[in-house]
């Protein structure tokens, strides 16, 4: 079991998995929704929890100090995702049977003091934080290490816990777009919703089935990307960043398979039989086509077959900023499948100008 | 219930929810407080406490017990004589304090009056340089006025004062006159009971009172608390923070309170007293004091860390001990820590950091030994070691090697060196835990005939000069017993006491009937240069007769299962099969079996030869034609292997063996081939580090050099730097060392290990050398060992004729003349006698009998010591009179008679005033003057 639960960690089945499984939630969301799933799921993640945490090397890692808060973060994004959902298909149900959302009957508009209302609660919030915190620093000390040594860094070197998910994409992108331009566009981007949506309904009050498309798409982002890459560089990436299963000892000798190679490559060597070109435009030619591709021809595909409703109600601008935004997160889903399938390093391979993709 | 309108909550409930959460935070907060103030160091210092309490009344109970019950009442009663005496003189002491204070009143009016004098003129003084220098005449001279009158009146002033201070001091004295007997009192109680009332008074200091627990509780102990981390910091020793070094600060006096103080010997652990405290480490008068060299410079581990038994990253040195700290410490294995503390047994490892450039370091047996044992099993010629470079390489030259030993025996030899001999140092590289496999054993054989085959054809012609004519083996054997060769050699064979020096310099002679060749053998030990030039087995001028004799006893050594050995015959196919895996290394097969095709039989196995030669690394120990000196040795260097970072050593699929380096190292010296089990590898990278099947204890000290060799950065400031003339001493040691004149001689209180076939009589072992520049003339030592010839006639042993080079035997000349502080050169003094004082010491030399034993050119007994005649071209003047006041002061064994009680009495009544010094001079004189102008001839 451990054995099958190791394997199936790998990226290559879990990521795919997490994506199937979200689209089968969203399916679902009626289901997804209801107190019954979240028994459910509470009683399944109890349950592996505590038959997994009398593992040694699984208990070893959740319990390192440097991971108690994406163990935290782990049950929290559970239990308030579960949360909306289960608002927002609730409120759905009533808007559909012709009742206003829970959040707009009467006795809810109803408005009360700031204080003692808010404020008073604000401090209990500031107080249980600091009783938090300090039981906390007590239980579990700070994880600081040796003074820095130049000549042996530790291994794995692991970023703070919340910048796990980038250093994840460092696998598959060159610095400049995993640490630069994709933190870059996800900051712009999150800025940029407001402006973008202009989708009045939910205001105030959870709901699904009126923002599905929004609701979707940023989840998607959230969860099965960020989430999903913290988990995965917080508990299973060890030595050498190399992929370790839940179960599996941190041998710092294991081996992995690592030979990437380049669409120039493929294309030059492997269709064509040739060598590769002198001339670096030429010989990326093949990549460039593909990213340019990807960027010029794709908002056009989309808009033709899915987007033509969209682009009259948000007009150009709004449009195409999503299209690209989505577009540009879609990339490293893509990315990471073209790494596992066909051991793609880059797409577009010009060191001589430091642009790789 | 419904809220009132506009709240949601209801008020009360809240109030009450906040009375909670706020309790919870108090106690959250006080919890903190809690656990930032209770430190494991703390408990450790508060049962000090317990443990001091015990040690001192201990201590004061020794005390009440030497202290003279009686004496004490007597003293006590004539106190109080004393003190009823003096007051009945009260009226006239009170009288004199009335007096005192009266002075002392006005002393101190006229010093403060003093110095607002003093105060003022020097103000004045300011203001009138300053206006004299503006060109302000008037101001300036206004200024004068002021200031001479002040200084006037502090010129008065201070004699004033200083007529008053005499007054005062005659007051005292009165007092202190009437009072000197009471004080005199006093000063013997104190001698009495001095020592334990300071015990006492410390033993209150071990109280747990109100005040101490108010000085060390939470939120007061930043005041003045007594339970504090004590730490010591150097300034001439760093510690590597990796982007600078930083001074060392050591804080493990925090737990081991009493590690500098004598009385705590018995205490358990972290309250010990340090082992030879007075002698090597810690005590003021140690060599390596606590205030100047810290903790962690000789033990390792991180002194700064003082939280809990763990943060120091204290080692434990067995796995018993390992159980025993994680019950009672949780110990675990520290983390990341460059060095952590040494294990016990392995703490002389870190004297090499700093004692460089040093053969032997004082104080430290087990390093020493296991250097020794370094240079003996050779480890230095595969592993460039720093500091063993001037060795020559280990095992004897092959380059004549047809005319010692036979083909077969080779092939035999290199298969199993142990099977033919237990105690061969050559080392053990087929049959090994990675190589015993069928498939392997066949390539080895092939690669063990192929280097026979290639050392036999490569080795020069040589002829021993001399014919083995047989001789008698029982006179052989008594020979090697006694003419020395035990020094160096251990022989099969031997009788008691002899089998007990166990030297290991030499081979362990076993089987040498069955090995070497009989005239080579006779040759040898007549003239072991003859063979191989650089050897260091030195001649002992043995006759014909002798060398026959011991060549006969040597002969009978014989190994039946070798005797008519023959090795398995070299497999052709297997031979180019390894060769093509050779020749393919950088170019295709095909082209490598071109090449293969291109050699004939015979040049194929001599090219397999040569190339497992290199590849086992033979030419390292040996000298093998075709090999050049040059070619660096076959193993890693070793210099700073104590410093390696342990995740670059390879452990392969050996799990069982700790992560640490002492472990790695002890495993790697049990069986070097440990790392390649269960590992698939090609027979072409099979680990070649060969088996030397030691010992645990050598193990031991092996590791306890190799964990030494670090690469540590130490200030200048903090190490032992030697002294141009020390560094000469060393020089010349290593060439003591290399000849292995410590095999005899205890030279500077090292070695001396022959003297185990000496116990019952010393004097008849090799000589101590204690001091020997002083003693004799450096030209008289150079011509001496170049050409020995006899000083004492009345011992066995022999000095051998060493083939010293020039180099050589000047360093060794230079390093007694060094160490002795001696000059280069220097004549015999010239003997100018005082009136009578030749007739004196004739008279003394004659009565003290000195011809008895030093019978050489005086009469034809037998002789029991040195010809006295020779002293003149030989000893020094000084040297002579030093061993003439007291001979075992020098040589503790010898058997000359102590005869002026070391320097104190006259050795002969009535003569030259009873002078013991005068007496000594002068048969000093007697000495030299009788003494020739030359040499005995060379032996």
């Amino acid at each position: 079991m451990k054995e099958f639960i190791n394997i199936v960690s790998d990226p290559v089945y879990s990521f795919t998995g997490a994506i199937i499984l979200y689209f089968l939630a969203l399916k679902n969301m009626t289901f997804v929704g209801s107190k019954k799933f979240f028994m459910i799921l509470a009683t399944v993640v109890v349950l592996f929890f505590g038959w997994a945490a009398s593992d040694k090397i699984f208990f070893t890692i959740i319990s390192w100090p440097d991971n108690i808060p994406i163990t935290i973060l782990l049950v929290l994004v559970f239990w308030l995702t579960w949360y909306s959902f289960y608002k927002g298909v609730e409120n759905d149900k009533r808007i559909e049977s012709g009742e206003p959302p829970i959040e707009g009957t009467p006795e809810n508009r109803e408005k009360v003091w700031a204080w003692p209302n808010l404020v008073y609660t604000e401090l209990f919030t500031i107080i249980l934080g600091t009783v938090f915190l300090i039981a906390w620093s007590v239980l579990f000390k700070a994880p600081l290490e040796e003074p820095a040594n130049p000549t042996w860094a530790p291994n794995p070197a692991k970023a703070p816990w919340y910048f796990l998910g980038l250093q994840e994409m460092l696998v598959y992108f060159d610095p400049w777009i995993a640490g630069v331009l994709l933190p870059g566009l996800i900051i712009v981007g999150l800025i940029a919703i407001p402006y973008i949506d202009i989708n009045p309904k939910g205001n105030g009050y959870y709901t699904f089935k009126e923002r599905k498309f929004a609701i979707s798409t940023f989840m998607f982002g959230w969860l099965v990307l960020w989430v999903f890459l913290i988990i995965t560089g917080t508990f299973l990436r060890g030595p050498n960043w190399t992929f370790y299963g839940p179960f599996e000892f941190w041998d710092p000798h294991k081996v992995v398979a690592a030979n990437n190679i380049n669409i120039s490559e493929i294309f030059w060597i492997k269709i064509l039989g040739m060598g590769l070109p002198h001339n670096v435009l030429i010989r990326e030619i093949v990549g460039i086509l593909m990213v340019l591709g990807y960027l010029a021809v794709g908002p056009f595909l989309i808009t033709k077959y899915w987007g033509k409703k969209l682009l009259e109600k948000m007009g150009p601008a709004r449009y195409y900023i999503m299209v690209y935004l989505i577009l540009i997160m879609m990339g490293l889903p893509i990315k990471m499948y073209l790494r596992w399938f066909i051991n793609l390093k880059y797409i577009v391979f010009m060191p001589e100008f430091e642009l790789n993709i | 219930m419904k809220n009132e309108p506009g709240m949601a909550y209801n008020t009360k409930k809240l109030n009450k929810f906040f009375a909670v959460i706020s309790v919870i935070f108090l106690i959250s907060v006080l919890w903190m407080v809690l656990d930032d103030f209770i430190r494991p160091w703390k408990v450790v210092q508060i049962k000090a406490l317990e443990v001091k309490k015990q040690v001192l009344q201990e201590k004061i109970e020794k005390e009440n017990e030497s202290i003279n019950n009686e004496e004490l009442n007597q003293i006590l009663a004539d106190i109080k004589t004393a003190e009823k005496a003096i007051a009945d003189k009260k009226d006239v002491i009170d009288q004199i304090n009335e007096d005192n204070a009266v002075v002392e009143k006005k002393i101190y009016v006229q010093n403060m009056n003093n110095g607002i004098y003093g105060s003022k003129a020097g103000a004045y003084q300011f203001k009138y340089e300053h206006y004299r220098v503006d060109g302000k005449e008037k101001e300036a001279s206004k200024y004068k006025v002021l200031m001479d009158e002040m200084k006037e009146k502090f010129d008065q002033g201070r004699d004033e004062l200083k007529a008053l201070q005499v007054e005062e001091k005659n007051i005292k004295e009165k007092l202190k006159n009437i009072k000197e007997e009471l004080t005199d009192l006093e000063r013997s109680l104190k001698k009495q009971v001095g020592a334990k009332d300071l015990l006492v008074q410390s033993l209150k200091g071990t109280k747990k009172d109100f005040i101490w627990f108010l000085r060390n509780g939470p939120f007061l102990d930043y005041l003045d608390p007594t339970i504090k981390i004590q730490q010591i910091v150097l300034n001439n020793i760093t510690d590597d923070r990796y982007f600078r070094q930083t001074e060392k600060v050591d804080r493990c006096i925090t737990c081991h309170l009493f590690i500098g103080e004598k009385g705590y010997e018995n205490q358990p652990n972290p309250y010990k007293t340090h082992p030879r405290i007075d002698e090597l480490a810690v005590g003021l008068k140690s060599a390596h004091p606590m205030k100047k060299f810290g903790c962690t410079s000789c033990h390792g581990g991180e002194g700064h860390r003082v939280n809990d038994f763990n943060s120091p990253a204290h080692m434990p040195q067995n796995e018993k001990q390992q159980e025993e700290w994680v019950e009672k410490y949780h110990w675990h294995e520290p983390h990341k820590v460059p060095q952590a503390v040494y294990p016990l047994q392995y703490s002389e490892a870190s004297c090499v950091k700093c004692h460089r450039d040093v053969e032997r370091v004082a104080l430290a047996d087990k390093l020493n030994h296991g250097r020794e044992l370094i240079e003996n099993y050779g480890c230095y010629g595969c592993h460039k070691i720093k500091g063993y470079e001037h060795l020559k390489k280990p095992g004897p030259s092959l380059l004549k090697i047809n005319a010692k030993v036979s083909k077969e025996f080779i092939k035999n030899w290199i298969w199993s060196p142990q099977s033919f001999n237990a105690h061969s140092r050559m080392p053990s590289f087929f049959g090994q835990s990675n190589n015993k496999q069928p498939e392997f054993m066949k390539k080895n054989i092939t690669e063990v005939n192929a280097m026979a085959e290639y050392i036999v054809e490569k080795a020069k012609d040589y002829t021993p000069f001399e014919k083995y004519a047989g001789g008698n083996a029982e006179k052989g054997k008594q020979l090697i017993q006694t003419v020395g060769c035990i020094a160096c050699h251990q022989v099969e064979g031997i009788d008691e006491p002899y089998n007990k020096v166990k030297s290991q310099k030499g081979p362990y002679l076993s089987g040498t009937g069955t090995k070497v060749d009989k005239d080579w053998l006779v040759s040898w030990l007549l003239k072991p240069s003859h063979y191989q030039e650089d050897t260091i087995m030195p001649s002992f001028r043995l006759s014909n007769a002798e060398a026959n004799n011991i060549a006969a006893y040597l002969l009978t050594l014989k190994n039946k299962t070798f005797d008519g050995l023959t090795f398995a015959e070299i497999d052709n196919d297997t031979r180019d099969e390894i060769l093509v895996e050779y020749f393919s290394q950088f170019e295709p097969i095909s082209l490598a079996k071109e090449k293969l095709a291109k050699l004939d039989d015979h040049e194929r196995t001599i090219e397999l030869g040569k190339r497992s030669i290199g590849k086992y690394g033979c030419y390292s120990c040996h000298n093998i034609e075709g090999f050049a000196d040059d070619r660096p040795p076959i193993g890693p260097e070793l210099s700073a292997v104590g410093s390696k970072p342990i995740h670059q050593f390879g452990y392969g699929q050996q799990v069982q063996v700790e992560h640490t380096r002492h472990a790695w190292i002890t495993a790697h010296l049990q069986d070097p081939r440990r790392w390649d089990i269960g590992v698939p590898k090609p027979f072409k990278d099979l680990n070649r580090m060969p088996n030397f099947y030691l010992k645990d204890d050598e193990i031991e000290a092996i590791t306890t050099v190799m964990l030494g060799q670090v690469s540590d950065f130490v200030p200048l400031a903090g190490k032992k730097l030697l002294t141009a003339n020390e560094k000469i001493v060393e020089k010349g040691k290593k060439v003591a060392n290399k000849f292995n004149c410590y095999g005899c001689h205890k030279v500077s209180g090292f070695g001396g290990k022959i003297a185990a076939a000496f116990e019952d009589d010393l004097n008849m072992g090799p000589p101590w050398l204690v001091n020997e520049g002083h003693r004799v003339y450096q030209s008289w030592l150079h011509n001496f060992l170049r050409n020995v010839h006899t000083i004492r006639p009345y011992m066995i042993v022999r000095m051998p004729t060493f083939n010293f080079s020039d180099e050589d035997l000047n360093s060794l000349t230079e390093f007694f003349k060094y160490e002795s502080d001696q000059l280069t050169f220097d004549n015999p003094p010239k003997i100018v006698w005082e009136p009578g004082e030749k007739e004196a010491a004739a008279k003394i030399f004659n009565e003290l009998a000195c011809t008895t034993c030093h019978t050489g050119g005086f009469n034809s007994d037998d002789p029991q010591g040195p010809n006295l005649h020779y002293a003149k071209t030989r000893l020094h003047k000084s040297w002579i009179k030093k061993w003439l006041t007291n001979p075992t002061a020098v040589m503790p064994y010898t058997p000359m008679p102590d005869f002026w009680s070391g320097g104190t009495e006259s050795a002969v009544e009535g003569v030259l005033g009873d002078d013991p010094q005068k007496q000594i001079e002068a048969v000093a004189k007697y000495i030299l003057d009788m003494g020739y102008d030359k040499t005995p001839p060379p032996l």
